[in-house]
């Protein structure tokens, strides 16, 4: 592990894969031994992958961090061609890697006593390190506040077992598609888990754009804030090519570096 | 060693810059003592007014590179001037401003605009993006071209580059147009207009429909373009078309060109273009080369 000498951004270093695992039929784990972003990163923020010199795939692929403990741990699903090579890497082999990149998730705003994390499918990739800060601050700052995690899979094969979830002491419900694990339908099924206080309630959401979309119908309809984690295809990752622009209600903004976390209110889902 | 060359009136020390649209945000991310080891940068196209650019998906990646339709969001002349061009003028090294008018006059009024804010060693007219939604680019037309660049250079304080579209039958025939109305130099080649079609969709990938691919897909095709301009004009060419390592570059310095720009490569190695400088003293060194003009138009063939 090293960081580029004399890097031209002060960002940049080629790590060491420190494990890469499949943790269910759908997802896998990669842990980089990159420490100098372990140290930096804040829950919500991302890393830029490249797994290999070459140009195919030709871009780097951006990842939420799932965990940043001893290694920066990142929690993905093969989706594509950089997703597949990834899930070959094997301990030991570089891994060239921008971070940490963009916007984290705000602190529950003071008088919180519910703290609801929505995500569907990989959309959890941000809210296990999420989680871990909560937690931590769970007695202190949050007074207490409950912890829940709404979490929606199409089936039982998409749904990570939520253990360290629930070792942070979320209460953790689940929807699948097809009802094999928790209850059936969509993730809105577990609305009503909501307390939905316009005072004390607090939302945060990642993944599929409709999902989001839905929470955000709700939120409003009760008055809620939060936050959304946004997904959009990368090419810089640092605010210079403007690819990865969303509409927003304060027009377009970049999802690299005005996000990926945006106010609730703020992102136009239906694009 | 010598490595630098000259534009019009203007001086780099070295012949690497970065291709517009492709290098932002410099103070946040990039340590700037490095920076200023470019020969210059050249920002984000600038136009008259404010454009929020397109809907998005504004990117889609390609074999061997990347389809974009950003639509030239940037922030107007009179913010760029107010909120960019101070920081990147304390960087310190030469500042090649791109401007894209939508009219000759426009053209004319940014001229004026960045005459007076001073602090710029060239004008680089982008005659050429393609996604606009214009029928025709100025670049693809040898009169438009011409009266465009007249009409710069007879108020511009500084050299006026010509940046150049591939979307053409004959480029050379276009650079020479830029040549004759007095351009200091052209830029080859913009992006060449393209799409990606999602066959479960039935619809473009992209929010605009169509795109400009860059990136090393492109490189063979804008090297032959370099070689053919420079061959029939003695303006220096600035060369850009899929550069990601030094390699790239030399080839174009081969075939004529006098600077070359390295773009799309930022978003994979945000090291490419020292990279790319560092490679070209390399190869200096290794064939005992003194001066950086006997690699200019070196081809042996």
């Amino acid at each position: 592990m090293s960081e580029i000498d004399q890097s031209m951004r002060k960002i940049q270093g080629i790590y060491k894969v420190a494990s890469n695992e499949k943790l269910c039929p759908k997802f896998y784990r990669l842990c980089i031994d990159a420490q100098p972003i372990a140290k930096k990163v804040l829950p919500g923020q991302f890393i830029h992958i490249r797994t290999k010199d070459g140009f195919e795939p030709f871009f780097r692929r951006p990842f939420s961090v799932y965990r940043a403990k001893k290694h920066v741990e990142v929690f993905y699903e093969v989706v594509g061609p950089g997703t597949k090579i990834m899930s070959h890497m094997a301990k030991g082999d570089d891994i060239d890697v921008l971070g940490p990149l963009g916007t984290p998730f705000t602190f529950p705003p003071k008088g919180t006593k519910q703290v609801v994390m929505v995500a569907g499918g990989i959309g959890i990739a941000p809210f296990l390190m999420l989680s871990d800060v909560l937690c931590r601050e769970r007695a202190t700052a949050l007074r207490g506040a409950e912890l829940i995690l709404l979490y929606g899979g199409r089936t039982r094969g998409h749904v990570y077992p939520m253990k360290e979830f629930k070792e942070n002491g979320c209460q953790v419900h689940v929807a699948t598609d097809d009802g094999s694990v928790g209850t059936k339908g969509r993730v809105s099924e577990l609305f009503p888990k909501i307390h939905a206080d316009r005072k004390t309630t607090f939302l945060y959401t990642c993944g599929p754009a409709p999902m989001m979309a839905s929470v955000q119908a709700f939120a409003k309809k009760h008055g809620l804030h939060g936050e959304a984690a946004c997904e959009e295809v990368m090419a810089c990752a640092l605010g210079a090519c403007l690819g990865c622009s969303i509409k927003t209600t304060k027009g377009y903004k970049t999802v690299c570096c005005d996000g990926p976390v945006f106010d609730l209110h703020e992102v136009i889902f239906n694009h | 060693m010598n490595i630098s060359v000259t534009i019009g009136s203007a001086t780099f020390k070295n012949p690497v810059t970065v291709a517009s649209g492709t290098f932002g945000h410099t103070e946040k991310y990039y340590d700037l003592e490095e920076v200023k080891q470019l020969g210059a940068l050249t920002p984000k196209t600038v136009t008259l007014k404010a454009r929020e650019g397109n809907p998005p998906p504004r990117i889609v990646e390609t074999p061997s590179g990347m389809l974009n339709a950003i639509g030239i969001e940037n922030p107007g002349a009179d913010g760029f001037i107010r909120t960019k061009l101070p920081a990147l003028k304390k960087i310190g090294i030469p500042l090649i401003i791109s401007i894209l008018g939508h009219t000759d006059n426009e053209f004319e009024l940014l001229t004026e605009k960045f005459n007076a804010a001073g602090g710029v060693s060239a004008l680089e007219l982008n005659l050429s993006c393609p996604n606009l939604g214009k029928a025709v680019l100025v670049a693809q037309d040898p009169l438009a071209t011409h009266r465009v660049v007249k009409a710069v250079k007879k108020i511009s304080r500084y050299p006026v580059i010509a940046k150049l579209a591939p979307n053409v039958t004959d480029i050379t025939e276009i650079a020479k147009a830029a040549e004759e109305a007095g351009a200091d130099g052209v830029s080859l080649v913009n992006t060449f207009s393209a799409m990606v079609i999602d066959v479960k969709k039935r619809a473009s990938v992209l929010g605009n429909v169509t795109g400009g691919l860059s990136g090393p897909a492109i490189r063979p095709m804008a090297v032959h373009m370099v070689y053919a301009a420079a061959k029939k004009i003695k303006i220096p060419i600035i060369a850009m078309g899929g550069i990601m390592a030094a390699e790239d570059a030399l080839q174009f310095l081969i075939a004529g060109a006098t600077m070359v720009a390295v773009g799309t490569a930022n978003f994979i190695n945000p090291r490419a273009p020292l990279d790319v400088l560092e490679g070209i003293k390399a190869y200096m060194r290794k064939n005992k080369i003194k001066d950086i003009k006997e690699i200019i138009g070196s081809l042996r063939n």
